[in-house]
């Protein structure tokens, strides 16, 4: 039922001129494509940069809260221009993506990944008084800062396995794997 | 002075991305995850859909088997920027047009819900020959590809 709902958006969102014109366009795809991908590492560079202090692994002789403070900004232009492009990825081919046990597995990822940004905020907030000159951080930062890390790259290599046709609908394949695509028929390939 | 930073880390990332992308187009994905050296492909028939979408082209074509049945393939070529700097547009290939494309079969070998090739070239009714793939894919290096001549 919500994989048919979702194919019918899908099919919706397809078919409005603006995402044809992007799926069949000399430059701009190809512009949202590159941008999307320079744009992420300006984010994860700086994410991963406070990561790994959070970790107590680099930079452990710079309070906390000032490589977090100072990595902010630049971190969420690059989140931010990220977001945009990749959602006008995701418009321009929105039914195979849809279909797609790859794009499906980096969506809960995602999601996995800011809750946990969430608490990881909240509590490098509550740091400041605490812990923020100490070259290691108590263990449950460094937990999130762990899963910020595997998160993120598990992200990118599920992301950049989208544009392959590995477990695509309509191959021949298991019932989990056609489940977990969430093929509902036989849509072409693309 | 951090925005000054920033900026020139985004332009030291782009001409990084620039130089190792000196290939004039860089590929969506790599040859051999889905297709076959090792199963070459001549398909003649007419063009009976072409998709012009990105991040790759699909031509159909309609190959009639010796035995009188017609079998469906779709052949993957470049993106359509790639295919427009070759000379395949819309106005040259048109449905109905017969034409003759070399390329290699998916390593699946699947005709579901039509056999699925990589294009290398295509040959048009008028003999013009013309690449249709994408440059440093890993792709056998066959001769279609006249980028794979200058960098040697």
């Amino acid at each position: 039922m919500l994989n048919e709902v979702l194919l019918t958006f899908a099919q919706w969102l397809g078919a409005q001129q603006w995402s044809t014109g992007l799926h069949e366009s000399f430059y701009m795809y190809n512009w949202i494509e590159t941008t999307h991908v320079l744009t992420l590492t300006v984010f994860l560079g700086m994410l991963f940069v406070i990561d790994l202090r959070m970790l107590g692994v680099a930079l452990t002789d710079v309070p906390a809260s000032k490589i977090a403070e100072r990595l902010d900004l630049p971190m969420m232009i690059g989140f931010t221009v990220m977001i945009i492009t990749g959602l006008l990825l995701f418009y321009a081919i929105p039914v195979r993506t849809t279909q797609s046990v790859w794009f499906r597995l980096k969506v809960i990822l995602l999601i996995a990944a800011g809750i946990n940004a969430w608490i990881f905020r909240n509590r490098m907030k509550a740091a400041k008084p605490t812990w923020d000159l100490d070259p290691v951080p108590p263990k449950n930062v460094r937990i999130g800062a762990g899963l910020s890390l595997t998160l993120w790259i598990a992200i990118i290599f599920a992301g950049r396995a989208i544009a392959y046709d590995w477990f695509d609908c309509g191959k021949d394949q298991s019932a989990f794997l056609n489940w977990a695509a969430g093929c509902v028929a036989d849509v072409a390939a693309h | 002075m951090r925005i000054k930073l920033l900026l020139s880390g985004v332009v030291a990332a782009g001409l990084g991305g620039l130089m190792a992308g000196s290939a004039p187009s860089v590929a969506h994905h790599a040859f051999a995850a889905e297709f076959d050296g090792n199963r070459p492909v001549n398909l003649t028939g007419p063009v009976t859909r072409i998709e012009w979408i990105n991040p790759h082209a699909w031509i159909h074509i309609d190959v009639k088997n010796t035995d009188g049945t017609t079998t469906g393939w779709m052949v993957e070529g470049g993106t359509p920027n790639t295919l427009l700097r070759r000379g395949i547009t819309k106005d040259s290939l048109t449905i109905g047009t017969v034409i003759v494309v070399r390329g290699y079969q998916s390593k699946d070998g699947l005709c579901k819900p039509k056999c699925r090739a990589n294009g290398r070239d295509v040959t048009f009714p008028d003999g013009r020959k013309l690449f249709m793939g994408s440059s440093g894919t890993g792709a056998p290096k066959d001769g279609s590809d006249p980028e794979d001549a200058s960098k040697q």
